[in-house]
């Protein structure tokens, strides 16, 4: 491996290694732990998505629906027209909070339904149809932004989720070996000269010996 | 704080919205302006939330995706089915836990 090359086989550099091996290592152990506490919260957020998503939708073809009446009842220009008069004026309270380090949106909308004065569509123009399909509409939407929070915080999560995972592979399958094997080829080095050392000693021992 | 509510759709989604209460509807006219109000929409400091129907963000495609994955975390964009209830096959949510957990886990609502 290239990192081997570089590494010079002293006792210092092993002590360095050795340290850095161990903190690679704390660090994969950490990170590993937060993935599976995401993966566990990921779940989660899924699980609450699937019910609320169905809830959601059925809500909205409902609403779908009585829009389709009022528009045969009073007419396609009329209800566009009233639309256009409508109220817009809803404000979503959109705040964020922590899930394991990940910020994830929280979405909250009070009073989403209002009553017919309120809406300010003009009431003796339009029928009652109008009215019932803007509670529909208002109900869909209420359920809607619940949904839409939810799958923000999934998207955070996914996101935060593949970031930590690519991490913990890094350190896994390219740091922690690649500094393993500089640590390999240092004490195999360094074992080497030991012995290179003894035997030159022999030999000096030796020689000395011979000509004493 | 209180973000005000955008929704990009059919004639028929943009008047239901609008009776709701929705700030902002934009009735689909094309790819290109449709991008370019979405993009508004995206920058834009009072919109908490956007609701796009199924179908337009397919045609969107490629560009509406690369919205998605580099945007901020506000506004949230949802996709929402339109009033033929029309979804895509591919559920974005199965392709996203396909991508991070590596495996594919079908999810259902608890009874569904």
């Amino acid at each position: 491996m290239a990192a081997v090359a570089v590494v010079t086989p002293t006792r210092m550099e092993l002590l360095k290694l050795k340290q850095r091996v161990s903190l690679a290592q704390k660090g994969h152990d950490l990170l590993r732990e937060k993935m599976d506490a995401l993966v566990i919260e990921f779940f989660e957020v899924l699980r609450r998505i699937g019910e609320a998503r169905t809830g959601a939708l059925k809500q909205l073809s409902l609403a779908h629906r009585t829009l389709s009446v009022c528009s045969a009842i009073m007419g396609t220009i009329e209800t566009r027209q009233a639309s256009m008069e409508a109220k817009r004026e809803l404000e979503v309270e959109i705040s964020t909070r922590h899930v394991m380090g990940v910020v994830v949106p929280t979405l909250e909308v009070d009073k989403v339904e209002r009553n017919a004065l309120a809406r300010g569509y003009s009431l003796h123009t339009t029928s009652s149809v109008l009215d019932e399909a803007s509670k529909e509409f208002e109900k869909a939407l209420g359920l809607l932004v619940k949904l839409a929070e939810l799958e923000g915080s999934a998207h955070a999560i996914a996101r935060e989720l593949e970031r930590t995972k690519r991490r913990v592979n890094a350190l896994e399958y390219i740091l922690i070996p690649q500094l393993k094997a500089a640590l390999k080829f240092i004490e195999m080095r360094l074992d080497e000269m030991e012995r290179e050392n003894f035997s030159r000693l022999k030999r000096i021992k030796a020689m000395l010996e011979a000509g004493a | 704080m209180g973000y005000k509510v955008a929704v990009i759709g059919d004639a028929d989604t943009a008047t239901g919205f609008a009776l709701a209460g929705a700030s902002y509807t934009y009735v689909h006219a094309g790819k290109d302006r449709t991008l370019a109000k979405l993009a508004k929409f995206m920058t834009s400091e009072e919109i908490g939330l956007v609701f796009i129907t199924h179908p337009i963000a397919e045609e969107l495609g490629a560009e509406f995706r690369r919205m998605m994955r580099t945007k901020k975390l506000l506004p949230v964009v949802l996709r929402i089915p339109d009033k033929t209830g029309y979804a895509p096959k591919v559920d974005e949510l199965y392709e996203l836990i396909k991508r991070t957990v590596g495996a594919e886990i079908v999810v259902r609502a608890e009874g569904g």
